[in-house]
């Protein structure tokens, strides 16, 4: 029998680049596939080529060992291939049904009247059939993240897609979300549908694949069943080398209390409450990581911090000294390094080179300043030093902050930021979009500064980040901590809870304590999770630069 | 599944925000209260104004004056909903009004072309005027992605310069003569309800709708999908050029002129149009009341001078925009599309 979908010998070359080199990959029917690969590793390229975005430079794609061409999305869909984008494709004030039949809406009085019956039964039939659980009046910005992940499933599934590619699809959810997502793969694939999924996740990839496929800069380093292969197999395949999986931290004392936070209120840009009578301190030497989906008043959280977002009330205490109206400038000058997470939007500015982007934030400071005027000799040596330290490719540093790719982008702040001596570092997401390799190098540079005896607050999505990394895990729910955790002890099922907003008990933080295969599951190489916004310049359709990954590898 | 025509899903949309409840029991309130005074004083100011405010003429008058406001902001309501805001309505007014009265004197009232009379060729020629400077805007803000509110000024600066200035070339003079014959208020009427019940079921019943909806929401949604943005958002503004011709047509064919002197005759109706569209939230029906409020309070403007009331007209022509800010600052955001004012491009 043919498989469901065959890439055969796929060459993609951009400008420069060849993002694909000859790639085959053979995927059966109903079985799950996993695209497993570091950042510019050529995966979501190899996906938009079999979804009609680019077209092959070399090869020819095979559905069902028919040849076919696809000249734009709108002919892979109509070829039975849907994608389910990592952002989703979904408009936020209308409802399930509209957001399902968009674009292919039955139609009643000659064209005049979308029949909303029609839709909304099509609607409640595929999600019985699949046993999704969606209710189709129901407003897109008012179900969850998983919610409209489904929907987004049911929109390919009502455009008939048998092969369904999704991208990235565990980044955003919370661990018993990625359990029912797993849930949704097994009933798909049941009723013969077939499944490619991207991801960077080992662990993803082993429990929720049949098979894996692992790109290296462009290239099919090899195809294995899931059930044949280990994590440290898979993480060689994926970087080339041995990786140290797990970041050696070793137990330290704990130093002067840095940061304490006292009864914080946060609101919003809408002015809702975000961040809701938070107390926490943080001591120099510690790494204190907060995990939590995103949009749980992490980004308040930090922006108060941070001086970027006036506190509604409570106070900010660094070193001893009330941070209450203290500007970020202030606090600059006080020792505070800042990872945005939003590297384009607050850590960044595109236009500027990197000399320029290596001062922010120091702009004021000697050696930079010098009388009112700038020392652009010593802003390019510093720049120049973060570009060697931090690996920053390529390694110029007239070039412009938007000429580089998402990573090295955040490899460069990460870089500034660590060498500005600070006294706490808080850090929303630093390895995001950062390969495997430099992510390795990342957590060993703020393990570093946590021997030196520096605070760290650590936010992250990534669960196995915060987790192998943090003395104590504080866990974020709709602006309050359910839980300051052990990391060491502590389960994903555990954290899983917490972060959907449900306390353990006395009970269950004893049965963490002796749970001693503790995060077994999700415990992947550094350098898996979820890359969020960044990852979209590689995306394709949802991409500034087509080929983004590409130019990354 | 409800009644789609019922008064309750007319409202849809704009049903939740309170105001615009408040809006409809303030107005028939204080509308109330003025008719039990006006009878119970006949001979005080209160009489003088229920005599105007309950009077067919003003009535009529209001119907002339809000047709140009309502239809200009439902057209507004289709080029912003598709994520394209066209500030530019002012400008399209202008040059349908001088364009229908133009053609209309070029046929001569009472003439017909190939049985077509000419008032209903005034329209046609106010509509094309409308719709080419309208695609000349869309072009300029969706293909050439500049920015649309400098864009929209300019339409209304271009219509504002070149109106009186063809006015003066082809009848020497920046107002044109009468042309002896004008178009009744029940057209206008009409008009205004027929293109109000047309545009709600368009937006919220039709495909064409939820797209328009999408392009202004999340473009990229809607392209994922395989439907071209810049067509939907090319036909949001251009039924916007299409609505704000018949409004502009029928204000000038009202009177039978074109009037090109100051801020031309138009006065500022297109700005008016934009102001009862985020009044009425983005709903026809809504939009519609707004228009006639406004245009209302016009008419009842322009009778009390008549009556010998020193009413200063420059600030009672404040009032919707004072209404607007007050409404916006207290009710805080109205609907307004994610996308709006955003350029669009597809990736590939």
């Amino acid at each position: 029998m043919n498989p469901a979908v065959h890439l055969d010998g796929i060459t993609k070359r951009f400008p420069g680049v060849v993002a694909n080199d000859d790639v085959d990959l053979a995927v059966e029917r109903g079985s799950v596939h996993a695209l497993l690969g570091e950042n510019g590793a050529g995966k979501t390229t190899l996906m938009n080529v079999l979804y009609g975005l680019y077209q092959p430079t070399e090869g020819t794609v095979r559905l069902d060992g028919e040849p076919r061409s696809f000249d734009s999305p709108r002919d892979a869909i109509d070829a039975g291939v849907g994608m389910i984008h990592q952002h989703f494709m979904l408009v936020d004030p209308m409802t399930v049904w509209e957001n399902v039949v968009l674009g292919n809406e039955p139609k009643t009085w000659g064209g005049l009247r979308v029949d909303g019956e029609a839709a909304r039964e099509a609607v409640v039939e595929l999600s019985e059939r699949y046993g999704f659980d969606v209710d189709p009046d129901a407003t897109i910005a008012d179900i969850s993240v998983g919610e409209q992940q489904r929907v987004e499933i049911l929109k390919a599934l009502y455009r008939g897609a048998d092969v369904l590619i999704m991208d990235e699809p565990t980044a955003v959810l919370t661990p018993q979300e990625v359990d029912e997502l797993y849930g949704v793969f097994d009933e798909l694939t049941e009723q013969g549908k077939t499944i490619i999924f991207i991801s960077h996740k080992l662990g993803e990839a082993l429990s929720a694949a049949d098979d894996i496929t692992v790109l290296r800069d462009g290239v099919n380093v090899g195809t294995v069943a899931a059930a044949d292969v280990t994590r440290e197999e898979l993480a060689e395949m994926m970087v080339g080398r041995e990786v140290l999986m797990e970041p050696a931290t070793s137990p330290q004392e704990a130093g002067d209390r840095v940061l304490e936070v006292t009864d914080l209120d946060v609101e919003d840009d809408r002015g809702v409450e975000a961040v809701s009578d938070l107390s926490f301190e943080l001591r120099g030497g510690e790494i204190l990581g907060v995990a939590g989906v995103d949009g749980n008043g992490q980004s308040q959280l930090v922006e108060a911090i941070t001086g970027l977002r006036e506190a509604a009330s409570g106070d900010v205490r660094y070193r001893g000294e009330s941070m209450v109206g203290k500007t970020r400038r202030d606090r600059i000058d006080r020792g505070m390094a800042f990872i945005p997470e939003d590297r384009q939007e607050r850590g960044l500015v595109m236009s500027y080179d990197l000399v320029e982007n290596g001062i922010l934030g120091s702009q004021h400071d000697p050696p930079f300043a010098n009388g009112g005027r700038l020392d652009w000799n010593a802003s390019r040596d510093h720049a120049e030093s973060v570009i060697e330290q931090y690996d920053v490719r390529p390694p110029d540093a007239e070039a412009e902050a938007e000429s580089l790719s998402g990573g090295n982008q955040q490899k460069f702040i990460v870089g500034r930021e660590f060498e500005r001596d600070p006294e706490l570092v808080v850090a929303t997401h630093p390895t995001r979009g950062v390969d495997i390799g430099s992510t390795e190098f990342l957590h060993d540079r703020l393990l570093e500064l946590r021997a030196e005896g520096k605070a760290i607050l650590l936010v992250s999505s990534k669960l196995d980040e915060v987790q192998g990394l943090s003395d104590r895990l504080a866990v974020m729910h709709e602006g309050e901590f359910t839980g300051i955790v052990d990391p060491a002890t502590v389960t994903e099922e555990e954290i899983g809870l917490l972060m959907a907003g449900e306390s353990l008990d006395d009970d269950s933080v004893e049965g963490a304590a002796i749970h001693d295969a503790a995060g077994d599951g999700t415990d992947d190489a550094p350098g898996g999770g979820s890359d969020g916004a960044d990852d979209a310049s590689g995306n394709g359709i949802d991409g500034a630069t087509g080929g983004g990954e590409g130019v990354d590898a | 599944m409800r009644n789609p025509l019922s008064p309750a899903s007319l409202l849809e949309g704009a049903s939740e925000s309170s105001y615009v409840r408040s809006l409809v029991v303030g107005t028939v309130g204080v509308l109330a209260v003025l008719g039990v005074l006006g009878l119970a004083f006949p001979e005080s100011l209160a009489g003088d104004l229920a005599g105007i405010v309950f009077s067919t003429s003003t009535a009529t008058s209001t119907a002339r004056l809000a047709a140009p406001i309502v239809l200009a902001g439902l057209g507004g309501i289709f080029a912003e909903k598709s994520g394209v805001i066209n500030i530019g309505l002012e400008g399209l007014l202008i040059i349908s009004a001088f364009a229908s009265v133009y053609a209309a004197s070029i046929v001569g009232v009472g003439n017909a072309v190939l049985g077509v009379p000419a008032l209903a060729l005034a329209f046609l020629a106010g509509i094309a005027a409308s719709t080419f400077l309208a695609a000349v805007f869309a072009v300029v803000c969706i293909e050439f992605k500049a920015d649309q509110i400098i864009a929209g000024l300019a339409v209304w600066l271009i219509a504002l310069g070149l109106a009186p200035f063809m006015s003066t070339v082809f009848f020497g003079g920046v107002n044109t003569p009468n042309l002896g014959a004008r178009v009744g208020w029940q057209y206008s009427a009409t008009m205004v309800v027929l293109a109000t019940l047309g545009s709600w079921w368009l937006l919220n019943r039709t495909a064409f709708g939820k797209h328009l909806r999408a392009a202004g929401e999340n473009p990229k949604a809607l392209d994922t999908v395989g439907v071209s943005v810049s067509k939907v958002r090319y036909a949001g503004v251009l039924l916007s050029g299409v609505l704000s011709g018949v409004g502009g047509s029928a204000l000038a064919l009202s009177i039978g002129q074109f009037v090109g002197a100051g801020e031309t005759m138009v006065q500022g109706k297109g700005f008016i149009a934009i102001v009862a569209y985020l009044f009425g939230n983005y709903n026809p029906v809504g939009t519609l009341g707004a228009g006639a409020l406004f245009a209302g309070l016009d008419a009842v403007q322009i009778r009390l001078q008549q009556l010998g009331y020193a009413v200063p007209d420059t600030l009672v022509q404040t009032i919707p925009y004072v209404v607007v800010i007050v409404v916006l600052a207290l009710v805080g955001r109205t609907q307004i599309p994610e996308a709006a004012g955003e350029h669009y491009e597809t990736e590939e």
